[in-house]
């Protein structure tokens, strides 16, 4: 017998595909947007390439929250989108896929924070704030930000937070109101 | 021919085993014998010299960047710093690459599913959406015409780009989940496979050993 999943908790296979398509979509405007970031990478300046952009590379997570509004869809969003970046060729190489499961946590502990009842305003915000401590702190460690003065800390901390705030934010938020308003919300 | 190679379930294994601890090792050496180990499985593998190239030529501007960027802001030893930050980049490169270049994607996902207990709805969705990349490419450029036929142009941060790449994405997915199941694909169900491969215990061993190795040598010995 055939079985289609429709409980809100499990994932049907068109969920994944469906995240794992608009990850494809975001494999390519990362492409696009690696021009950017390279230029200002290959200078004294790669860690403010970094955070300038990490609210990008980040925002497939909170977007599959909000769309799928699933225990877990942040996570695995992002996991998946990281995945799918990888396997198309990331000059990351293996950092991709671990950098895309630690930004994942980041984002589904703002949720989490909300019991899992708010996927709005006060649930992105709490995604950014969580995304934005995790990947710091991981940073700290995988990036080597504890070899920087305190300075540049702060300065990095504030751009990214604004970064993260913006895309994966009030970015994913506009998204979420087209969303809803266009009829295809769940 | 494809016996001497390692599982990719393997591979992935010391992937992520060693790929954890590289964040928190902190020794230029270490890089340098992930980088040489991964480039000898690579040429062993008889990936190409050009493919290998380009990989190490597109990782430059960041490992540069790293290099360049602890010399200008870095406050101890800045020198010792910079180059473990750079080849860093470098290890976690040949780290992927030894998986992503060597294995092709199915043979991966599938081998998940087979040793790692991945599950089959995932296998077979994440499968089914990378058999539309080259039309999910063109679709992109599509979205981007369409906008500038009407005038509008979608610059990354317009909400507009990604709701028409949610359109796309729901029906596509909706129609493809449908042909699975039509063709009498079952989310959980028990699946005949004709992918067969080969695990033999010692590559579960190698696996732990090279990461243990690494352990030692990152965490206890703690070379330059």
């Amino acid at each position: 017998m055939q079985t289609i999943n429709n409980t809100k908790k499990g994932w049907s296979v068109k969920d994944v595909i469906f995240l794992a398509i608009i990850g494809i979509f975001f494999g390519i405007i990362y492409q696009v947007w690696s021009y950017a970031y390279y230029a200002l990478a290959a200078t004294p300046l790669k860690p403010y390439a970094n955070d300038i952009t990490l609210g990008v590379w980040i925002m497939a997570g909170p977007l599959a929250g909000v769309l799928l509004k699933k225990v877990g869809a942040s996570l695995i969003g992002e996991l998946l989108a990281a995945a799918v970046e990888m396997l198309l060729f990331s000059s990351w190489g293996a950092a991709t896929l671990i950098s895309g499961f630690i930004q994942g946590i980041g984002n589904e502990l703002g949720f989490a924070a909300t019991g899992y009842k708010n996927w709005d305003k006060l649930g992105l915000l709490l995604s950014t704030i969580g995304s934005t401590i995790i990947t710091f702190i991981w940073d700290w460690f995988q990036n080597g930000y504890n070899e920087y003065h305190m300075g540049l800390l702060v300065t990095l901390f504030i751009i990214r937070f604004i970064s993260i705030g913006f895309f994966s934010g009030v970015l994913v938020y506009w998204i979420s109101r087209l969303v809803n308003k266009s009829g295809l919300g769940k | 021919m494809f016996t001497h190679r390692l599982n990719p379930a393997i591979l992935l294994i010391i992937m992520l085993g060693i790929g954890l601890q590289i964040t928190f090792a902190r020794s230029f050496l270490t890089n340098v014998a992930i980088v040489i180990i991964g480039l000898s499985y690579l040429l062993y593998c008889k990936i190409s010299i050009k493919l290998i190239s380009i990989m190490i030529l597109s990782a430059f501007p960041v490992a540069l960047g790293s290099w360049w960027s602890f010399i200008a802001f870095g406050t101890s030893d800045v020198w010792h710093v910079g180059w473990i930050y750079a080849s860093r980049v470098y290890a976690y490169l040949f780290l992927g690459s030894i998986l992503t270049l060597t294995v092709p994607i199915k043979d991966i996902l599938l081998s998940l599913e087979k040793h790692l207990k991945l599950s089959s709805t995932f296998v077979y969705g994440i499968l089914a959406a990378f058999n539309l990349v080259s039309r999910i490419k063109t679709q992109y450029k599509i979205i981007r015409y369409s906008a500038t036929m009407r005038g509008t142009e979608y610059h990354l941060w317009n909400p507009g780009l990604y709701l028409r790449i949610i359109i796309v994405a729901l029906n596509w997915s909706g129609d493809l989940a449908e042909a699975m199941t039509s063709q009498g694909f079952t989310e959980g169900g028990a699946r005949s496979s004709i992918y067969h491969d080969n695990l033999p215990f010692w590559q579960w061993l190698l696996s732990f050993v090279l990461i243990l190795i690494y352990f030692f040598f990152s965490f206890i010995v703690r070379p330059w």
